[in-house]
């Protein structure tokens, strides 16, 4: 049913009396705002505003297993230079100030031109206190030159470092679209390490003051003397269960070599030293990195940004020849009593040599002596897939998942992979090579501590893991972190057995015995990488003490031949120096231990 | 001069250009609001492409068979109600509601798209020739046909579209001829409810001034009873649904009810709004060259406080022209709105004039400080893709109207 009122003149005219009427009143309020007031809202324009400006949070530290400080922060001065109220006669005395080349402030002038002149520009970052007070004293002549304090890393306990701590780095455009609730444009972020993996933990969350500021931004006052300001929350501290004093003689061990070394704590899985060489100075990367040393960085042929530790891969060498006795005694396919003959070496389709003859010879003597001949004949008892299977328990072929980002998986090959590779009836000589640890096999110095701690603590362990928890502010006690334990499900007979091998490695005649020590009794085992690029890596792996593992080592040197000469000599000394840390200083730090761990 | 009389007819100049001076204002805005603006600088060339596409959108729109615009009610109507419910699901937060579907890095508001679908389908429903607009049910089913998207945005939650489309239905059902008597019997209800949530005091003057009217209107007893027994029990179910929401969504609702409460959110962005225009005097402080706009004073002030820019640089003389434009688009329309002799093509076009008008009142009112702060955008100004386009779109839908307006007599 149409009704008469529908679009009625009456009631278009109702509509066109409420629009005359919205457009009238909007006329008159801004006649009533920008003619009437006018000069009120000009005075509050450029007198005062409220602004809110954004705290900083500090980030989290870092400590060792001591609680002993490894990263914390200290504030850092920038120079900074407004342009609207900036006189480029000034230019000279500033550049001569800072150190910089003549014409670099009206080059930085020209790049920001696009930008608001009230904006500052950041100079120079970490100028010197000299240069503080030299601003400080003349101030009223230098218009538009300020400084601000920032905070930047710094690395108090004289270790490097680089790979495990990681740098903080300006986000990224494609971070900062993802995380835009989070943080702004310029923000530092975790870029790599465990300021990358603990970001979350570290970084704290800002606060906000509102000020009153006038146009020129310049601040004139509290926003309600300060009611209102959300104060920063400073970062979680973090511990660590890095020793800085091992860390320290690790890197030392490294200076002038390629290689890495991973020492674990096998009752943990913490991370007692990680070291990756050549690396970088992170005091470098700390806040403002300088173009001439990234340049340095990125073309030096030995990749210092790299992680070898957790990232390069490696054949295992003969370090492998325990994880092949432990598979066969935890078959049953051999026993203590299991021998065979050496009479130098071994052929199947072709002659493969050991480094010696070792007669009739059984599984202890074999692991003491690296008898290949022993190994090549053991793994065609054992076969590809059970190989496989047993590697597999021991992590190889996977990420440890340790708590950093830049990790490989390495590799270690099945049957399948052949099969693809060569057809069904792929030539079987090359499991001669498998089993003593070289050609397709690849580990990285990492998964081969892993595969040692597993060993030493019979067959159980944690994942291995830098953080070992952090500390509840409110509460002041540490906070543990869970870590997944891996189990081989392995006999712990077929463990005395290689362990004892490992043992006589070093204690009886076998190939690291220049490594004995009269009070730690260290169980090791060296091998040799074979490299098809350049001379042979170098591996020793090993743990002590022997009766109660507290250590475990795994060293790769790259490029200098025999394992046993070059990198057993640096498992020793950081064994040394971890097992004597419980003895020296550490003790004063007890009292700080106990009342934090204590719950 | 025959082909020039052609086009005027055939081609409604004035509302055409009025909205590309408008867009044309707008894009001065977010230029000068965004070049200093790292995030943002990238707005004011994708607001050009948007115009583009609008525009193109425009003159598809203009062409097509009036009578089409009946066919698509329906199927656009469910389509806008099924995205509304999509958003739910998988729409992106943007300060505080899920309003936003992404399609790779750009997005699209399903709300906006909403408001042509049921304007399109209120005026289909009015239009029928039984219905009898002060008969109980055909006002509560329009009601349901308006109602139903409003649930789905207050979800999101996005109180200032709501708003927008309870004007549009009011703004068509008085357009359809609705009785003052029925129209205060729609309205009574959400007017007691929304003084419930203020407080008891409220909810009983909101009460007692139902029952003047009631006695104003002077129906029977028993009918004015009811109707009082109806408003009291909104006034109870909005206060009982208010109780039962969490802290956070309390908060929400009252500091949308009242902005002022919260000097350093809404209330900041009212007081610099009002310094930046006020500031701007009788010719303005220049492009680029307002200090509150070049210093950032409001947060993403090319969306819905892109007005200020306007009334900083341009001034007094600026802002009359903007809103001078306005007036002469909103009664342009209403007269386009008159002529249109199809009740369903003429209820379409009111719809599409209480968006216009809704948009322009609010978002106006609230830049210059004198309406509380709901975040809506100004037409044809603000920066944003999918309320351009839609507010395009509508205006081919008009510009359409006025081409065939003598196919109907």
């Amino acid at each position: 049913m149409k009704t008469d009122n529908f679009g009625s003149i009456k009631r278009k005219t109702i509509i066109y009396i409420i629009i005359i009427t919205s457009a009238v009143i909007l006329y008159g309020r801004l006649f009533q705002m920008q003619i009437l007031h006018r000069v009120d809202y000009e005075m509050k324009s450029s007198d005062n505003s409220i602004k809110s400006l954004e705290l900083e949070p500090l980030r989290g530290i870092m400590y060792d297993r001591n609680y002993k400080v490894l990263v914390s922060n200290i504030p850092a001065y920038t120079l900074r230079i407004t342009p609207a109220y900036y006189d480029t006669s000034l230019n000279k005395i500033i550049e001569t100030v800072i150190d910089a080349d003549p014409g670099f402030i009206t080059d930085l002038l020209y790049k920001n031109r696009g930008y608001s002149k009230y904006l500052a520009i950041k100079v120079r970052r970490e100028i010197n206190f000299k240069t503080v007070a030299w601003l400080e004293e003349n101030s009223e002549h230098l218009p538009g030159v300020d400084y601000i304090i920032e905070m930047q890393r710094y690395y108090p306990a004289g270790i490097m470092a680089s790979h495990s701590f990681g740098y903080t780095k300006e986000i990224s455009p494609d971070q900062f679209e993802k995380e835009k609730e989070t943080y702004n444009l310029g923000d530092y972020v975790g870029h790599n390490g465990l300021e990358k993996t603990y970001e979350k933990l570290l970084r704290g969350s800002k606060g906000y003051k509102y000020v009153l500021v006038d146009s020129r931004r310049k601040q004139i006052g509290r926003y309600l003397n300060g009611v209102d300001d959300i104060l920063p929350v400073k970062g979680n501290d973090l511990v660590l269960g890095m020793e800085a004093s091992t860390q320290q003689v690790a890197e030392e061990e490294f200076v002038g070599k390629r290689g890495a070394l991973v020492a674990i704590d096998p009752t943990s899985g913490e991370i007692i030293a990680m070291v990756s060489s050549p690396d970088y100075d992170l005091n470098q990367f700390s806040f403002f990195t300088s173009r001439d040393y990234l340049e340095d960085v990125y073309n030096d042929p030995g990749k210092p940004l790299f992680n070898r530790a957790t990232m390069s891969v490696n054949p295992p060498g003969s370090t492998i020849k325990m994880l092949e006795a432990i598979t066969a005694l935890d078959l049953g396919l051999i026993n203590t009593s299991y021998t065979t003959y050496c009479g130098g070496g071994f052929t199947y389709g072709r002659f493969f040599k050991c480094h010696g003859s070792h007669g009739t010879i059984n599984v202890v003597s074999a692991i003491e002596k690296s008898c290949n001949t022993f190994f090549y004949k053991l793994i065609y008892k054992i076969g590809m897939e059970k190989w496989h299977e047993y590697a597999t328990r021991f992590g190889f072929g996977q990420k440890t998942n340790i708590d950093l980002s830049e990790e490989v998986a390495g590799f270690f090959p099945d049957e399948n992979y052949y099969v693809k590779k060569y057809g069904k009836n792929w030539p079987k000589s090359i499991m001669a090579s498998l089993g003593i640890g070289q050609g397709e096999i690849s580990v990285t110095p990492l998964q081969m501590a892993q595969y040692v701690g597993l060993i030493a603590n019979n067959g159980k362990m944690k994942t291995p893991h830098f953080v070992r928890g952090y500390i509840d502010p409110a509460s002041e006690k540490l906070v543990p972190f869970n870590y997944k334990e891996i189990d081989t499900h392995i006999n712990q007979a077929a463990f005395d057995v290689v362990k004892e091998g490992m043992f006589l490695v070093v204690n009886g005649h076998g190939t690291a015995t220049h490594i004995r020590l009269p009070d730690i009794n260290i169980a090791g085992k060296t091998g040799t990488a074979q490299n098809p690029h350049g001379k042979d890596h170098a591996w020793f792996v090993g743990f002590a003490p022997f009766e109660n593992p507290k250590i475990v080592v795994a060293v790769l040197v790259e490029n200098v031949g025999f394992g046993g000469t070059h990198a057993a000599p640096i498992a020793q000394k950081v064994i040394q120096t971890y097992l004597n840390s419980f003895k020296g200083e550490g003790k004063v730090l007890d009292e700080k231990i106990a009342s934090l761990e204590n719950n | 001069m025959r082909i020039d009389y052609n086009i005027k007819d055939k081609f409604d100049f004035g509302l055409f250009l009025s909205a590309l001076v408008l867009f044309g204002f707008g894009l001065a805005a977010i230029y000068s609001s965004t070049v200093n603006n790292v995030i943002a600088h990238a707005n004011f060339q994708k607001q050009i492409i948007w115009g583009v596409i609008a525009l193109s959108l425009f003159f598809i729109t203009y062409s097509l068979p009036a009578n089409l615009f009946k066919s698509i009610a329906v199927p656009s109507y469910l389509i806008s109600l099924g995205l509304l419910i999509a958003v739910l699901v998988i729409g992106k937060h943007v300060s505080g509601s899920k309003s936003w579907i992404m399609i790779g890095s750009t997005g699209f508001q399903p709300s906006e798209f909403a408001k042509l679908g049921t304007i399109l389908a209120i005026a289909a429903y009015l239009s029928r020739s039984n219905t009898d607009i002060d008969s109980f049910k055909d006002i509560l089913f329009t009601l349901a046909i308006g109602v139903t998207p409003i649930l789905l945005i207050l979800l999101e939650p996005d109180m200032g579209t709501s708003i927008v489309f309870i004007g549009i239905i009011l703004i068509m059902f008085f357009w359809k001829g609705i009785s003052s008597f029925s129209l205060f019997v729609v309205l009574s209800p959400a007017f007691v409810a929304i003084s419930a949530i203020f407080g008891l005091t409220y909810f009983i003057v909101a009460l007692i001034l139902v029952l003047i009217f009631l006695f104003i209107f002077k129906k029977n007893l028993f009918f004015s009873a009811s109707i009082f027994a109806f408003n009291l029990s909104s006034g109870f179910f909005a206060d009982y649904v208010f109780r039962a929401l969490s802290p956070h969504q309390q908060k929400r609702i009252q500091a949308f009810l009242d902005p002022m409460a919260d000097p350093l959110g809404s209330g900041y962005n009212t007081i610099q709004a009002k310094v930046a225009i006020g500031s701007g005097g009788l010719t303005g402080k220049g492009f680029l060259a307002g200090n509150q706009t070049q210093l950032q004073f409001i947060p993403e002030q090319w969306t819905d406080f892109a007005f200020c820019v306007i009334g900083e640089e341009f001034g007094f003389i600026g802002s009359i022209i903007v809103i001078s434009i306005f007036l002469y688009l909103l009664l342009r329309i209403l007269k386009i709105t008159y002529n249109t002799k199809d009740e369903f093509l003429s209820l379409v076009a009111i719809g599409i004039l209480s968006v216009y008008l809704i948009h322009f009142v609010i978002n106006l009112g609230m830049v210059v400080g004198i309406l509380p702060v709901i975040g809506i955008p100004l037409p044809f100004i603000s920066y944003g893709g999918s309320s351009l386009i839609v507010n395009m779109f509508m205006l081919g839908i008009l510009a359409n109207l006025y081409r065939t307006r003598k196919n109907y007599t």
